[in-house]
């Protein structure tokens, strides 16, 4: 019998004398495609780090084709064919994108000298396989391109390595479906190939497009594993979240109410990246914006917010003209965001919690001259609870938090801001599918108490379901308004 | 909030304590002799560290904000310099003292203005400043010392002691509380480590970051120039030396507390004991007899082991 790609038997880590992983079995047939599921914090990052050498387990049995020889590093995973996506991008902001992607494999020479061009030119058919070489320009540095084009160079990374195993933590996160149709197509070919696959994801939908198998994780145990073929979404969310739960709302539309004026308006707002934006949304109204990556939509939310300099235009809040110039200026107006990218924009990674919700509301939490912990904590722990957050405590550092948990210490962040207006980028952003549905709740009920909310979404089927209002950004100007019910693929065919 | 100091001692803070004890010990022992234990000495390492420990917790706030500042030894002398001269021209300690600060919230201003308001590092910034500052210093002394003879002045500012308490002590434990509140405590402490930490999201949460950075800079230079002060009143006098040597003993004593060097992380505590090790280094080599240019390698060994020390812990 030929050996399977992967073996995991029993596997157990804990951190800080907690259990994150608990009698882990895992197996990756060759050739297979393998989706890994499970609520936020259940350990698949945790499982797929161990495999490819980064965290060490305490106990338990890995092999790799055959051979258990222990390794202890992504070099050393490598060695035995094992190329990952992570879920937090690894990649190094100030290099480019050619640098990047061949940052783990022996550079391409000439003599003593780097070979750029042939370096330039092998980095151009890589991500030309991705069907992304018009779109993503490799000069340019990674700090210069959206989070969504990161994930592409992420991806195109780990490809270059020509791996046997490939693992994919979560990576359509930040994807448009036309960019994820790709990757899909890619998938199929590298399977072709017989190369086996783990693939972790929150789209439990697109497990049944390209998946052969599927594993449950819940609180670090395995309480499922069988061939997709045999199972439905329902199960797999019934057992991650060991329960009954919804896997989808139909959220009810707001009309604004006759006569109420607008709590929010764009008059011909223009900054170096947008042009002449207007638009208003009323208290209570959840406001969507649609548009392709690049399309300006992130733009946007940094005119109003503070981050990009408005050449001309006016921001109205509340029937009162507003300077913005700063973030801080934008949170005294009462505007608060959820930014696109978690990590280096929405938290201090070595703050706990609690430290990181009270960055934006200090002001309230002050006492005659110290900040009072009672009023914070009380705050915190709420915020928790709401939404769910996986943590040892308020205490807890968030770089120690599961991807997920992170974006829900960004979301609790802009909702404890008290503000009346909510730019949410992506704000489910690696939530997963139980969370997001609680969230989304949430952000009907700030909206249903008289605030006025704009969502961004790479999903567009979500933009679709659940916005009263959507305004379609192309090339940095809008298009159109769609204020009757639409279907995903109508707005797909708009948004080009 | 991160203020569970005493209720859990994280490990790199821990290390500092280690390493403090065991040179104590060390010294202790090798030195039993030669009076390194008697109060005299004791209280003598107490007013000889008081500068140090004082500069030390403003340099804690400027690594946590994740910038340097070199030029706080400059500040020293000016701010002694510019004291004694007010006292001597006035008779009035308020203003001598208020002047002695301005000086260093002058530079403060100074360095900060660049740093935050143009983007200049820190690290160049700070060397011009040194310059700019030691060069005044040099010019309105003419090289000359200025001696300060005002009974009052030199009881208050460093040469007094409170029954057995130096007065200096005094001044270092007052600094040293304040230090710790403000950075664990108060508003402007968490913008300090958030800033520090994450730049780009201190500034999305609505953190003037820059104006933090500028006030971070003002601290130290403040902090300096009240070292400075302490110097005229202890020595009964200044002179544009005062504070040269300092600025690398300063620093190490804040990285061996356990500060990060790269923003986001520190401890007042851990700067003041590492300050504390600095002291207690200087007078145990003196005690042992080394001339100097033995003390200046010994003391750059025992750093260096120091600080491996407490990075070793980290990682694991
Ligand atoms: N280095 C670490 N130190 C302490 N705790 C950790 C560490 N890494 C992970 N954890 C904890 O382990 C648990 C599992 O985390 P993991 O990242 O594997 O979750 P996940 O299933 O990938 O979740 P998500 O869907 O949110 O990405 C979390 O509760 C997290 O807090
Ligand atoms: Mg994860």
């Amino acid at each position: 019998m030929e050996a399977n790609a992967i073996e995991v038997r029993n596997l157990n880590i804990s951190f800080d004398g907690v259990k994150v992983l608990e009698g882990v079995d895992f197996t990756l047939g060759v050739g297979e495609t393998h989706a890994l599921v499970g609520a936020n914090g259940a350990g698949k990052s945790t499982l797929v780090k161990i495999l490819n050498g980064i965290y060490h387990k305490d106990s338990g049995e890995i092999s790799v084709f055959g051979s258990s020889t222990p390794y202890d590093s992504a070099q050393g995973a490598r060695e035995r064919g094992i190329a990952m996506v992570y879920q937090d991008l690894s990649l190094v902001p100030p290099l480019t994108v050619t640098e990047n992607i061949f940052l783990s494999r022996p550079p391409f020479r000439k003599g003593i000298f780097l070979n750029t061009a042939k370096a330039h030119d092998e980095a151009v058919k890589i991500l030309a396989s991705l069907g992304v070489d018009t779109v993503i320009d490799p000069d340019s540095r990674i700090e210069d391109i959206s989070v969504g084009q990161q994930q592409l160079v992420e991806i195109a990374k780990a490809l270059s390595l020509e791996p046997r195993i490939l693992i994919l933590d979560e990576p359509t996160a930040s994807l448009s479906n036309s960019e994820i149709n790709v990757l899909f197509r890619v998938i199929e070919r590298l399977k072709g190939r017989g190369i086996s696959i783990i693939y972790i994801t929150h789209y439990l939908r697109d497990i049944f497009k390209i998946c052969d198998r599927v594993t449950v994780l819940r609180d670090g145990s395995v309480v499922l594993a069988k061939p997709v073929a045999e199972t439905d979404i329902w199960e797999l969310v019934h057992e991650m979240v060991g329960g009954q739960a919804e896997t989808s709302v139909v959220w009810k539309r707001t009309e604004p109410a006759p006569g109420v004026k607008p709590l929010l308006e764009l008059e011909n707002v223009t900054t170096r990246s947008i042009r002449d934006v207007s638009l208003h949304v009323f208290p209570g109204q959840v406001v969507g914006i649609a548009g392709l990556l690049g399309s300006g939509r992130t733009e946007l939310f940094r005119a109003l917010y503070g981050l990009d300099r408005r050449i001309s235009g006016r921001i109205v809040v509340n029937g009162r003209e507003v300077a913005i110039r700063s973030p801080s200026d934008a949170l005294a107006a009462g505007i608060a965001l959820v930014p696109e990218d978690r990590r280096k924009q929405g938290l201090v990674l070595d703050f706990s919690v609690e430290q990181n919700i009270m960055l934006p509301i200090l002001r309230k939490l002050r006492g005659k001259m110290l900040l009072s912990g009672k009023k914070s904590g009380t705050l915190v722990d709420h915020y928790i609870k709401y939404l769910m957050v996986k943590t040892q405590d308020r205490r807890q550092h968030v770089r120690y938090l599961s991807g997920g948990n992170q974006q829900k210490i960004v979301v609790a962040k802009c909702l404890a801001s008290e503000a009346s207006v909510l730019l949410l980028d992506d704000p489910t952003f690696g939530v997963d599918i139980h969370s997001k549905l609680e969230i989304m709740r949430i952000v009907r009920e700030f909206a249903a108490a008289g605030k006025a909310i704009l969502f961004v979404s790479s999903e567009f089927k979500e933009l679709a379901e659940f916005c009263d209002e959507i305004y379609i950004l192309k090339k940095g100007s809008v298009s159109g308004d769609v204020r009757r019910n639409v279907t995903e693929d109508q707005l797909m065919q708009m948004v080009q | 909030m991160n203020v569970r100091i005493s209720s859990k001692i994280n490990l790199r803070n821990s290390v500092i304590y280690i390493v403090f004890a065991g040179i104590f010990a060390l010294f202790s022992i090798i030195l039993f002799n030669k009076g390194f234990l008697s109060p005299d000495n004791l209280l003598n390492i107490a007013r000889q560290t008081a500068m140090i420990s004082i500069m030390a917790v403003g340099m804690t706030f400027v690594l946590c904000v994740a910038e340097i500042d070199l030029s706080f030894g400059a500040v020293v002398a000016l701010s002694a310099l510019v004291t004694a001269m007010t006292l001597r021209a006035t008779g009035s300690i308020p203003l001598s003292v208020l002047a002695g600060l301005g000086s260093g919230v002058a530079v403060g201003l100074f360095n900060g203005f660049f740093i935050a308001q143009i983007g200049i590092p820190s690290f160049l910034v700070t060397l011009g400043t040194t310059g700019i500052v030691s060069g005044i210093a040099r010019w309105i002394s003419h090289l000359q010392s200025i001696p300060i003879d005002n009974d009052a002045f030199v009881f208050v500012f460093g040469s007094g002691d409170l029954g057995p308490v130096p007065i200096l002590f005094v001044w270092t434990l007052i600094v040293a509380v304040i230090g710790v509140l403000v950075l664990k405590k108060t508003a402007f402490g968490l913008k300090t480590l958030a800033t520090g930490g994450n730049k780009i999201s201190a500034l999305y949460s609505g953190i003037k970051t820059n104006r933090i950075k500028l006030g971070v800079m003002v601290l130290n230079a403040v902090l300096a120039a009240l070292a400075g002060i302490l110097y005229a009143g202890r020595l009964h006098g200044a002179r544009y030396t005062l504070g040269d040597s300092d600025v690398m003993i300063v620093i190490a004593a804040v990285i061996i507390g356990g500060t990060s060097m790269f923003g986001g992380k520190g401890s007042v505590i851990g700067s003041v004991l590492g300050a504390l090790i600095m002291g207690i280094l200087n007078n145990g080599l003196i005690l042992m007899g080394l001339d100097v240019d033995q003390q200046l390698i010994f003391r750059g060994i025992i750093i260096i082991t120091a600080v491996t020390l407490t990075m070793r812990e980290k990682k694991s």
